[in-house]
């Protein structure tokens, strides 16, 4: 994964830290389905809506951490003086 | 107050210390984006009052903390709240004191929340006097408080002259919507807006990525390198005292102490200025740095604490900085909480007390012992299985829903532009607090023409 080739170079920095653009695009569809899913699919009175998009965007957020991977190359060190 | 509702507070300020203890080391996630959509949910779904301000307070200190972790050891912000520390951070983690850094770091967050906690409650009580006077003038004092942060950034001509633009942005949209009725008129749209202008920078960058110039420009084609530096254990580093220098805690208690005061200024600021004031005379580079990241950290969640507190239990209206972004949910979430009847008018002072202190108390113990005991692993964890683009997404997301919650689907197009237009000047360098001042001030402010 050190992303030389052409495929991998659609990455960008975004808040602070790297996203694959085609990832991003995903992540943010899933995310908007799930949650307005939610809004949609639930019974029509007062705050069960919003609990239960907030219930879809808790799953899209599961969703996609379990199938994209993060963009950050991992390393651990021994700390010394 | 029964034990059922002091349970229900404990387990509430547990799940935050938990929730934020992830959140908060995610590198880059901004305090007012993640605060406020998850506290205003909740009041929205009609949790009681003093349950959400514990949970809220137990959020701020376990972000706050945790903020400053992955700096610590791998030399990252990880919000904006931990980017006064970071020159800082690094240098003692080169040097490999990674774990001294840290237990520091957690001392300081300790202090400042043991001074902001009863000053900012002494400070509020006796603001109650003045309230009347001051809420009064709340909106000539919130177009105040636009043009003083103004003047006190780094840009000042440029936040000045985005005042009026910013301004006409706003209640044109708002002219628009109640013109075209999917709003009623005099109901004024807020939170979208106000979510609108957090996400600026992500909408702006999004934006972007359609323009293929541009996106040539922004691609980097190496993923984020991270070197996390292993922290040793011992138990005897969870005593706080035992992490400090004298002059480190004094000089962090005076000065979380005078954060108290100047709660209507902004936290980063305030951070920056107060932290590099009292650290620059020490001489050795080490020293120095040690000094800053301990006094830094007691400084964020004392600028936290005392801008939610005051204004909370003294005024009911978000007059500071924080006020008005990460804890803006607690003022100002309609249907449930409005200007004229939030926490403020609900909670009594015993309720305020105990809500505090319960949501201090827990997110201490918690976020202490887990940054000091586990902070390596739960980095690791984060770094290795949470993607970015997943936190984005959810934001987005977010967004998305209060954006139709707020004005049916043509809003989402109204916050899109609102969040271009704030991302760019905030990339600029107009600072958030300005732009939640002036969202605040704009219905007043166009009726004086």
């Amino acid at each position: 994964m050190t992303a030389h080739s052409k495929k991998d170079s659609e990455m960008i920095e975004i808040w602070d830290d790297v996203v694959r653009i085609k990832d991003l695009v995903l992540a943010i569809a899933i995310n908007s389905i799930t949650t307005l899913g939610g809004y949609f699919a639930a019974p029509n009175h007062a705050p069960m809506p919003l609990l239960f998009g907030l219930i879809g965007a808790v799953i899209g957020f599961i969703i996609c951490s379990l199938f994209i991977k993060p963009k950050r190359i991992f390393e651990e060190t021994e700390s010394g003086e | 107050m029964d034990l059922v509702l002091l349970a229900e507070m404990i387990a509430a300020a547990v799940a935050a210390a938990l929730i934020y203890t992830i959140i908060g080391i995610i590198p880059g996630t901004d305090e007012t984006a993640v605060l406020v959509p998850v506290t205003l949910i909740l009041v929205l779904t009609g949790v009681q009052p003093v349950i959400v301000l514990c949970f809220f307070i137990s959020a701020v200190i376990a972000n706050n903390l945790m903020d400053a972790v992955p700096a610590a050891i791998a030399g990252i912000p990880g919000g904006v709240m931990a980017s006064p520390l970071v020159d800082h951070a690094q240098l003692l983690k080169r040097k490999g004191m990674a774990d001294r850094s840290l237990r520091k770091m957690a001392a300081g967050s300790l202090i400042g929340v043991l001074v902001s906690v009863p000053v900012s409650l002494l400070l509020a009580r006796s603001l109650i006097p003045l309230a009347e006077a001051i809420k009064a003038y709340a909106d000539p004092l919130f177009f105040a408080g636009a043009v003083l942060l103004a003047l006190l950034s780094k840009n000042k001509l440029l936040a000045l002259a985005s005042i009026l633009p910013f301004t006409l942005l706003i209640e044109g949209l708002r002219y628009l919507y109640w013109g075209i009725g999917i709003v009623p008129r005099g109901t004024t749209v807020f939170i979208s807006f106000f979510l609108g202008i957090t996400i600026g920078p992500v909408v702006l960058t999004l934006f972007e990525l359609l323009n293929k110039e541009k996106r040539e420009c922004l691609k980097c084609d190496q993923p984020r390198r991270i070197t996390l530096q292993k922290v040793p254990f011992e138990w005897k580093s969870l005593n706080p005292f035992h992490a400090l220098k004298k002059q480190e805690w004094v000089t962090s208690a005076g000065a979380s102490l005078i954060s108290c005061f100047t709660f209507i200024l902004s936290p980063v600021g305030m951070t920056t200025l107060l932290g590099e004031l009292f650290s620059k005379r020490t001489q050795d580079p080490v020293d120095r740095s040690m000094l800053a990241i301990t006094t830094m950290n007691a400084l964020a969640n004392a600028t936290y604490l005392s801008g939610t507190l005051i204004p909370l239990i003294a005024l009911g209206v978000p007059l500071s900085p924080v006020a008005i972004g990460p804890a803006h949910a607690l003022f100002d979430s309609p249907p449930v909480f409005t200007a004229t009847h939030n926490m403020h008018h609900i909670l009594s002072q015993t309720d305020f007390i105990l809500a505090t202190v319960i949501g201090a108390g827990v997110a201490l113990i918690v976020t202490y012992t887990l940054a000091i005991k586990y902070a390596q692993s739960i980095c690791a964890f984060v770094f290795k299985r949470i993607p970015h683009e997943a936190i984005l997404g959810l934001f987005c997301a977010f967004v998305l829903l209060l954006a139709y919650m707020d004005a049916g689907w043509m809003n989402i197009g109204g916050v899109m532009l609102i969040g271009l237009v704030s991302g760019l000047l905030h990339r600029w360098g107009v600072g958030y607090g300005i732009l939640f001042m002036v969202l605040y001030a704009a219905p007043w402010l166009v009726l004086g023409f």
